[in-house]
């Protein structure tokens, strides 16, 4: 399949608002796991977060379309503002027609769904905000991107648990390849830090309940390792065909060259213990992008801190990868600002992408113990490495595979 | 309070805009932009605000400050 380019990046995270932001923060080894402050949320076994608390300042959304949307929207417009901007794309010059938008999405706005569904059983019906039906529901960013920008082009919106971003990128790259638009706005954003979607994912069982050390609470693939932390924000990335973006100048970041999606089919939660069903997705991953597994220098992991989870990843990575893997620059930069969930596997491609621009893979934190050894994870702190061609893992509840090849022009 | 003063007030406060935008002559929907779920937001809270019954209908025909006021009037009359 055709490979397209990624020519323009916008992250809003935990970690940083804006790439160059994103990027040293990342490369410090920071963590930005806090506990909540948005609200009273002691009460819950796991109460820490990556929290966002200075969107605003780099908002350009006017107060007034800010009362229609939930933060989950409300961080995607930033991030393709953000994406449009680096990428140096004025939507004015655009045939809307050929533009289109794929995101993923987890959960939903649920700020705005808890709040208006109080006032509905507190002050009836009348208290209800005439656009709690159009803010909260998953594909609510997309359509809010559409509007903002006037895109007319074909547009998806992906739930697929966590691996709803990846999914979204994946599906974007195969639309761009058919030649039928000119560009795609794609990513993922997550808002959980709310009392309710917070509540959910609590009940899931596999947060950490690590609250009095936050920095330290998400260790993935670490002995001490107690579950996976939440985080919020929103990735988007601007993608177009290669062709295209050589003859406008654009500064080519990097190229999605393979994809590669499989389900465990085993358990509503759980994902299978044998990791045979990622690995025939990275094998597809692999197959797409016409890459070897030699090739593959460096592989951003899921790591959600959850012994099943770890152990049936690094099952997959070393049936595909073989004894080879031990050579191969691991890690799970989330780690330092948390999952976040739909939107974690775009983040994880931004950070690919950044890691072969720079040459440095960013750390695995707290990973100090590993459960598995023998294994060339980057812990700790960032690591000089010439990386010419990524594995970027994503999975999500239930054993949803989604993997992406990106790699250098 | 004045009808007029009050209804700009409300109409400021909910949908962000200045004041002084709103202007007597000035249409909700031609000039202020306002949509069909902002329209009914609307027409909710000056129901609240002067304890009458308004038609979204009514109000969206006839959208200008002025007419809201003369509307909000006469059902204040009746």
């Amino acid at each position: 399949m055709e490979k397209i380019a990624i020519t323009g990046i916008g992250v809003v995270s935990p970690s940083g608002i804006g790439k160059r932001q994103f990027w040293a923060n990342l490369k410090s080894g920071r963590s930005f796991i806090k506990e909540i402050t948005r609200f009273d949320a002691s009460l819950y076994p796991s109460h820490i977060a990556g929290q966002i608390d200075d969107l605003e300042k780099y908002s350009h959304i006017s107060e007034r379309l800010l009362k229609k949307i939930d933060a989950f929207s409300h961080m995607a417009l930033v991030s393709s503002e953000l994406a449009l901007q680096d990428a140096g794309i004025d939507i004015k010059n655009e045939d809307p027609s050929l533009v289109g938008i794929f995101l993923g999405n987890a959960i939903g706005g649920w700020l705005y769904a808890e709040t208006e569904l109080r006032d509905l059983y507190l002050e009836g019906r009348e208290g209800v905000s005439p656009y709690m039906a159009s803010a909260w529901f998953p594909a609510a960013p997309q359509g809010q991107v559409s509007i903002y920008y006037g895109i007319k082009g074909f547009s998806k919106t992906i739930v697929s648990d966590r691996a709803s971003s990846s999914m979204a990128l994946g599906y974007a790259r195969k639309v761009l390849a058919k030649n039928k638009l000119n560009m795609i706005l794609a990513g993922g954003m997550e808002a959980p830090v709310t009392p309710y979607a917070l509540l959910c994912c609590n009940t899931y069982g596999a947060l950490s309940n690590n609250n009095a050390n936050p920095a330290a609470a998400y260790r993935p693939f670490d002995q001490g390792r107690s579950g996976f932390v939440i985080g919020e924000g929103a990735g988007i990335v601007v993608m177009e065909n290669i062709e295209r973006a050589k003859k406008r100048g654009a500064n080519i970041l990097g190229i999605i060259s393979g994809y590669g999606t499989s389900c465990d089919g085993v358990d509503r939660i759980n994902c299978a213990s044998d990791g045979k069903e990622l690995a025939r997705a990275i094998k597809i991953a692999l197959a797409d992008a016409k890459a070897n597994p030699e090739e593959i220098d460096y592989i951003s992991l899921d790591g959600l801190a959850v012994e099943l989870w770890d152990d049936s990843e690094i099952k997959a990575l070393k049936s595909v990868f073989g004894d080879n893997l031990k050579n191969i620059p691991l890690s799970c930069p989330k780690s330092m600002f948390g999952n976040l969930l739909g939107a974690s596997g775009v983040l994880d491609m931004i950070i690919a992408l950044l890691t072969m621009e720079h040459g440095l893979v960013t750390p695995t934190i707290n990973l100090e113990k590993p459960a598995l050894n023998n294994l060339n994870y980057v812990a700790r702190e960032s690591k000089e490495y010439k990386v010419n061609k990524s594995l970027i893992i994503s999975r999500g509840r239930g054993g949803i595979n989604s993997v992406l090849v990106v790699e250098k022009l | 309070m004045d009808i007029k003063v009050k209804v700009k007030e409300v109409l400021s406060n909910l949908l962000k805009v200045k004041i002084e935008e709103l202007k007597d002559e000035v249409s909700l929907i031609n000039s202020i932009g306002v949509d069909s779920t902002e329209m009914v937001e609307s027409v909710i809270a000056l129901e609240k605000s002067f304890a009458v019954k308004l038609s979204p209908k009514e109000i969206t025909k006839n959208s200008t400050i002025d007419d809201i006021v003369n509307n909000i009037q006469s059902k204040l009359a009746q």
